[in-house]
């Protein structure tokens, strides 16, 4: 498979690229980065431009490729599933619902050494299970991320406003990035509530808006809720071996030490 | 463009207000998702700048839950594309629009993100690194939008 990085795993959240490769690599699956590539470009501020432009960024990033490829990103999967549903190009794939659909619960749970106790807040994002017809998902509330989560020993917390968008798609973080926090504003409050040590995510523009976001929310409302937010493949690469320091963790915006040292710890495996 | 089998689409609503009730944006903004499709595309009002068209995070949850299938957020992008054709690009996305042109990504790369992956031990390797690759994207891009940025 080829991987397709995107802007914000390439340019913002390389750990997300790194802990991915790690956990291929022990599961044995070939994967290599799709070199060339441009911005997917992401679905609803391109479209709200030029669908013309959407469509032929798209199409050349398919090209370049004549196997599967793999995104991380929820605003990536959206982009080359549809287009490559127009143009009968390379089947998309996103590492969730690869992981789930592909590699399975049972088959992750064998592959963990080190088990992580933790309580987290799953953040799926609407791109990953809207529109439900392409992605052959459930449009309310899907459960993939629950059970990965669970598969590596750490418990999905119910809290209110799961299903709540982050507030950073479709060009809103860019173009309003005040309603983008006043969404975020609602989503933390909820999180906070919830008592969690991350909100785990499957999507590095969420991750940027629960990380950066939660920054600007301190700075400009003096909300200091202080949860960091991690990428499901960091997590896994975690649990199957991989050092906390070489998941790019501690170089995101909001990190605590009591994560940190959770995750350092864990629970082997006999 | 917006096409008449969209308008046709939208005089199919019964007016329930699932659409603005499923609105994560609408709670705390005037985007009434309603109001925009009917009032300015569905009865051939012109659509004027209006800040809240682009409060849509585009998540689809209204278009999930719309008991006529109406395809909402498809068509308010649509909105958007010919608000952008009259008024042209809206001030808060000139910049990653010309990031998009320069360098081939919306987020592009500074030095710092640049020496994080390589602590990672990771390469290079998008269009922002490769000339031809970036030559290639910001020719595609200059030829749709080349005239609104």
């Amino acid at each position: 498979m080829k991987f397709f990085p995107g802007c914000m795993i390439h340019n913002r959240y390389p750990g997300i690229e790194a802990s991915l490769y790690y956990v291929f690599d022990k599961l044995g699956i070939k994967i290599s980065p799709l070199e060339g590539s441009s911005c997917c470009p992401a679905p609803g501020v391109v479209k709200s431009i030029s669908e013309e432009l959407w469509i032929e960024l798209a199409s050349r990033n398919l090209s370049l490729s004549d196997e599967d490829i793999l995104t991380a990103c929820n605003g990536c999967f959206t982009t080359l599933l549809e287009a490559s549903s127009k143009i009968n190009g390379v089947d998309v794939r996103h590492v969730a619902e690869f992981l789930y659909r592909e590699v399975g619960i049972e088959e992750i749970k064998k592959r963990v050494v080190k088990k992580l106790p933790i309580r987290v807040a799953v953040h799926y994002g609407c791109h990953f299970f809207r529109p439900s017809k392409s992605k052959g998902m459930d449009s309310e509330k899907p459960i993939m991320l629950d059970e990965l989560v669970e598969a590596i020993g750490a418990e999905s917390v119910s809290y209110r406003h799961k299903f709540v968008c982050c507030g950073g798609g479709g060009g809103v973080r860019a173009a309003a990035t005040e309603v983008a926090n006043d969404i975020l504003n609602l989503k933390m409050d909820a999180i906070s509530a919830a008592e969690v040590d991350a909100i785990v995510v499957i999507c590095p523009l969420c991750l940027h808006q629960f990380d950066v976001g939660q920054i600007e929310l301190r700075e400009q409302r003096g909300e200091d809720y202080d949860v960091p937010a991690i990428h499901y493949i960091q997590l896994l690469a975690i649990a199957m071996g991989m050092d906390v320091d070489k998941s790019g963790l501690v170089h995101h915006n909001v990190v605590t030490a009591e994560l940190v040292e959770k995750l350092i710890q864990g629970e082997i495996m006999e | 463009m917006i096409s008449r089998e969209d308008i046709k689409a939208l005089n199919t609503c019964i007016q329930c207000g699932t659409c603005i009730g499923s609105c994560y944006s609408g709670r705390f903004t005037a985007l009434n998702t309603r109001k925009i499709l009917m009032e300015f595309i569905a009865k051939g009002k012109p659509i004027e700048e209006n800040d809240a068209i682009w409060f849509c995070t585009s998540c689809y949850a209204c278009t999930e839950r719309c008991p006529r299938n109406i395809p909402l957020t498809d068509i308010l992008l649509k909105a958007r594309r010919q608000l952008v054709k009259e008024k042209g690009l809206p001030g808060r996305l000139d910049k990653a629009f010309k990031a998009l042109l320069k360098t081939g990504s919306l987020v592009p790369a500074k030095d710092e993100h640049a020496k994080l992956r390589e602590d990672l031990g990771l390469t290079l390797y998008t269009a922002q690194f490769r000339d031809d690759a970036r030559e290639e994207v910001s020719k595609i891009v200059e030829k749709h939008i080349g005239g609104l940025i």
